[in-house]
């Protein structure tokens, strides 16, 4: 069922007693992590689109896919990933934040200063929406170059990117009331509490254009309305939009709290961004290789590849086997480096939908959960299922590298 | 009654009988079946009737053997006078050592009801919101991989494309996460030994040697044996390290941790002397530590040694008993370069054990592959090594609970003696084992058909992981390495939530957040 759409307002609403009868017991958060919060889980609705030419898309296209397939959400979170944003700023690390106050915010500044130069910061543009409810965090962002020489608890080795994933999971652990929703260069994530539209206006995406979006809208089914819980959830240049419930949580988190990521969003989808950054920026895994560790072959189908790929295959599940995401999802995921990339994957009993669609002059790329999504802004478009556990991989300027129908270690290269 | 009267005859001072087999006259056939194979010597044919003279265990062969259900084993009530404290186990106890004078002997687990954690958690199953997977029609695997683990796999970059250099480590596939332990040839007989060599070739699942070094016609089970190398490396020769999927070296067993391997003259039959090379009819005493171990360094340069000797073709793994600082043990002979690392806790079962140490060393295995579980992940090195967990898994519950704590694969010994015919008597140290398992004597031995006892094994273990693929498709979970130390499918439904905290384990009614 869809909620009628309000229009915006500057004005902040007071809270309405009489019009809680029909909202959600529970409380709604703002950066702050409810308190007893163990874990989220839900099922959603995902999109993405990228101009495969490397030309920009406004934030409007990707706010009509989303908002399209209402059904996939409940107003509690819906969020947007644009990559290729900031081109003035592209050496430098987008640090966006949600602060429940002022004083949070100038501990996390105080922060930065500490540990590299802001070389701008500015207090990103929201607006008032009369459906959505409070809290409204504020949202700032601030461009940053790490200190080289910085020290961080006793370390001088680590990379900048390493500094800035250390930096981001210690504000989100450590800093109630601070959230960094997302740390990569030339990309910023644009989430909240409320459905696709409301967000798509709170942060007024139309003022954004970039070469490639992906987006979340969610149905979480027994968690707390939350902004920073809301998808994508984002570390370095890395963001994920999730549609799922991953039944090996635990395991999968293991493994990247062994690797040193901090979960503080206890969410699945927070423990696979952490594991495509694992994987292939650490580990240096090519992307085909990574997907196929999250979503393995069964051991009887991997008999039947050549026999150098089945020793692959073998020793990929072998090693990897807690990064194995079992149960449904569909996931997209973007990345900024080394040129802006999308990676659309479904489990490999491909339990959640999953579509992929590309027009007829070949430029544009979409993803979805649904057709509808795709068809609302592309009428010509051709579409196409990718196979369960088989990445479809596009690059700004390199066009679709995989189409997801691929045997597993073709395209092995990207 | 006068003093000198009592003084002619001794009084006796022994414990009253506990089992008493009774027959029914009218449809015994008089065939002598039971007292013949009766190896406890408890019945005999006196005057055209079996009558029962002592020293029944419940083994239960009688009953199985009489063509006419003549028998049944009555428990005798309790002669004792009541009393709580001294209760009648207390007392036997103390009558059994007044008359003996020595360290009691006992076998199997132990029999002590101490709290199961197994059966105070509960499982977890899919509804809505992800979707439950039905074995029958979608693939649910099993199977299992033992071996190190490098927790990176590196890749060659050959321009157009990655190759693989060689395999990182060896390994070895189980097609279920469950290993026959170490129940060694001696303790058991050659039918019994090679019954479930038979049964691990058939299930395509490893199987431990024992202590007992690997008989020469066990060759053809090889790939999939596990040799064992314990304190009195008994049968450990170049040869027997080679020919082997795996090496295990024993550092201790859960039913007595702190001791050695036990095997009693009785069981030292010609066979035994062979395969182990010790002299007929004497104890087989291994020695309580490994007299070249005294600390971790020295661990890890008998890994390295049984390494070098194995050419690094198979897994090397550390057997330990779950003692109270099972953490960082575990922890340290990772480090010391252990592929697999097997936790054996303290209700596990045993040939042959001191009772006092069976009934009351070590911890019980939930607890220990929990806290191994969490301390291996806390140190990073959960995903170097391979952990099974052994120490009374009765049932497929049990191994399912047991991998959701934290262990990639179960070990199991009782389970399957008793498809073979145990009855878990606790009379596997006397050497006179009615169904031909626990026994050296070549007219007992000759009672159990390998065939029959394999086959038996393959059942119990093919319908346990059956359930286990059941269980994991209620769960929505398709592949078995995605339940290893997935506590948050498990709840804790016990009285003791201190217990659940150190296991990790939420209480029932607990949600996800």
């Amino acid at each position: 069922m869809r909620i009628p759409r309000e229009g915006c307002d500057e004005h902040i609403v007071p809270r309405d007693i009489t019009s809680q009868v029909n909202q959600p017991i529970e409380e709604h958060y703002g950066a702050t992590r409810p308190p007893k919060l163990q874990y989220q889980m839900g099922g959603c609705g995902i999109a993405g689109c990228m101009d495969l030419s490397g030309g920009r898309l406004s934030g409007d296209k990707i706010a009509k896919m989303l908002e399209t397939m209402g059904e996939r959400e409940n107003g509690l979170g819906a969020g947007y990933a644009c990559y290729g944003l900031f081109p003035e700023h592209r050496d430098d690390y987008c640090l966006q934040f949600l602060f429940d106050n002022e004083d949070v915010r100038c501990r996390a500044e105080e922060l930065l200063e500490s540990t590299g130069t802001v070389t701008k910061e500015e207090r990103v543009y929201t607006r008032r929406v009369k459906s959505m409810r409070p809290p409204f965090p504020l949202v700032w962002r601030y461009f940053f170059r790490p200190d080289p020489k910085v020290e961080w608890c006793g370390r001088t080795d680590l990379s900048d990117d390493d500094l800035i994933v250390q930096l981001a999971m210690h504000i989100n652990a450590e800093m109630p009331g601070a959230i960094c929703v997302s740390s990569g260069k030339d990309m910023a994530v644009f989430k909240g509490n409320g459905y696709s539209y409301e967000i798509a206006e709170f942060y007024d995406l139309s003022r954004y254009s970039g070469q490639m979006w992906i987006s979340h809208s969610r149905f979480p089914t027994n968690s707390p309305a939350w902004w920073g819980g809301a998808h994508p959830l984002s570390i370095l240049d890395w963001a994920v939009c999730h549609n799922g419930e991953i039944t090996s949580y635990g395991i999968n988190r293991k493994l990247v709290e062994m690797a040193g990521y901090r979960c503080s969003v206890l969410t699945d989808t927070e423990v696979v961004t952490y594991l495509w950054d694992l994987l292939v920026r650490k580990q240096r895994l090519p992307i085909p290789i990574a997907a196929f560790a999250l979503a393995p072959w069964y051991h009887s189908d991997i008999q039947r590849l050549d026999p150098e790929s089945a020793r692959l295959a073998k020793w990929i599940r072998i090693t990897y086997k807690e990064a194995f995401l079992n149960g449904p999802f569909s996931i997209i995921v973007g990345r900024r480096e080394p040129e802006v990339t999308m990676i659309a994957l479904a489990d490999r009993k491909k339990l959640r939908p999953l579509l992929v669609g590309k027009s007829s002059d070949d430029k544009i790329l979409y993803t979805a959960s649904e057709e509808c999504a795709v068809r609302v802004v592309d009428q010509n478009a051709e579409t196409w299922t990718p196979n369960a556990g088989s990445p479809m991989i596009a690059r700004v300027g390199r066009g679709i590298l995989r189409d997801g129908t691929e045997q597993p270690f073709t395209g092995v290269r990207i | 009654m006068s003093p000198s009267n009592s003084s002619k005859k001794r009084l006796e001072l022994e414990a009253p009988e506990r089992f008493r087999p009774l027959v029914d006259y009218d449809l015994c056939k008089r065939c002598k079946k039971c007292v013949n194979e009766c190896s406890f010597r408890a019945l005999e044919f006196v005057d055209g009737m079996v009558k029962p003279v002592g020293g029944c265990v419940a083994c239960g062969r009688c009953i199985n053997v009489c063509p006419a259900q003549a028998i049944e084993i009555h428990q005798v009530p309790s002669q004792f006078p009541p009393h709580a404290n001294f209760n009648e186990r207390v007392r036997r106890a103390i009558m059994s050592q007044a008359s003996s004078g020595g360290v009691l002997l006992t076998s199997c687990g132990t029999d002590v009801p101490y709290p199961v954690m197994f059966d105070e958690m509960l499982l977890d199953a899919a509804q809505v919101t992800n979707p439950a997977i039905d074995p029958l029609r979608e693939p649910v695997e099993t199977m299992t991989y033992v071996g190190g683990r490098r927790g990176q796999l590196e890749l060659n970059d050959e321009g157009d494309r990655f190759s693989m250099g060689d395999d990182p480590a060896p390994v070895v596939g189980m097609d279920m996460p469950i290993m026959i332990g170490h129940i060694s040839l001696g303790s058991v007989s050659y039918n019994a030994q090679k019954a479930l060599f038979m049964a691990a070739k058939e299930l395509n699942i490893l199987a431990g040697s024992g202590e007992g070094g690997l008989h020469k016609d066990f060759h053809p089970f090889a790939g999939n044996v596990v040799s064992e190398v314990a304190s009195g490396r008994f049968g450990v020769t170049g040869d027997y390290l080679k020919r082997t999927a795996a090496v295990e070296i024993k550092i201790g067993q859960g039913a007595k941790p702190g001791h050695g391997g036990h095997l009693p003259g009785e069981k030292v039959s010609a066979l035994i002397s062979q395969t182990r090379m010790i002299p007929l009819g004497t104890d087989a005493l291994s020695p309580y530590p490994h007299h070249d171990i005294y600390s971790i360094e020295d661990l890890q340069q008998l890994i390295s040694l049984v390494k070098e000797s194995t050419e690094y073709k198979v897994p090397v793994g550390v057997k330990i008993a779950a003692v109270h600082n099972v953490g960082a043990i575990a922890s340290g002979i990772v480090r010391a370069g252990a592929d697999f690392i097997t936790i054996d806790g303290f209700r596990g079962g045993t040939g042959s054990t001191p009772r006092i140490i069976r009934d009351h060393v070590g911890l019980p295995i939930e607890v220990a592959i929990s806290v191994v579980d969490q301390r291996l992940t806390k140190e990073g090195l959960r995903n170097r090594v391979t952990v099974f967990a052994g120490g009374s898994i009765r049932s497929s519950a049990d191994m399912i609970k047991a991998i959701a704590l934290g262990a990639d694969a179960v070990m199991v010994c009782t389970a399957a003696m008793v498809a073979m015919g145990c009855r878990v008597c606790q009379q596997c140290h006397r050497g006179v084992c009615s169904w031909g398992i626990a026994t050296q004597r070549e007219e007992l031995v000759s009672r159990l058909d390998p065939d029959v006892a394999s086959a038996r094994v393959v059942r119990l273990f093919s319908s346990w992981n059956e359930e286990l693929k059941e269980v994991m498709g209620a769960m929505g979970i398709d592949s078995v390495e995605s339940l290893v130390g997935n506590r948050d499918r498990l709840r804790y439904f016990g009285p003791n939530s201190k217990i659940a905290e150190i296991m990790g384990v939420k209480h029932v009614g607990e949600g996800w957040g």
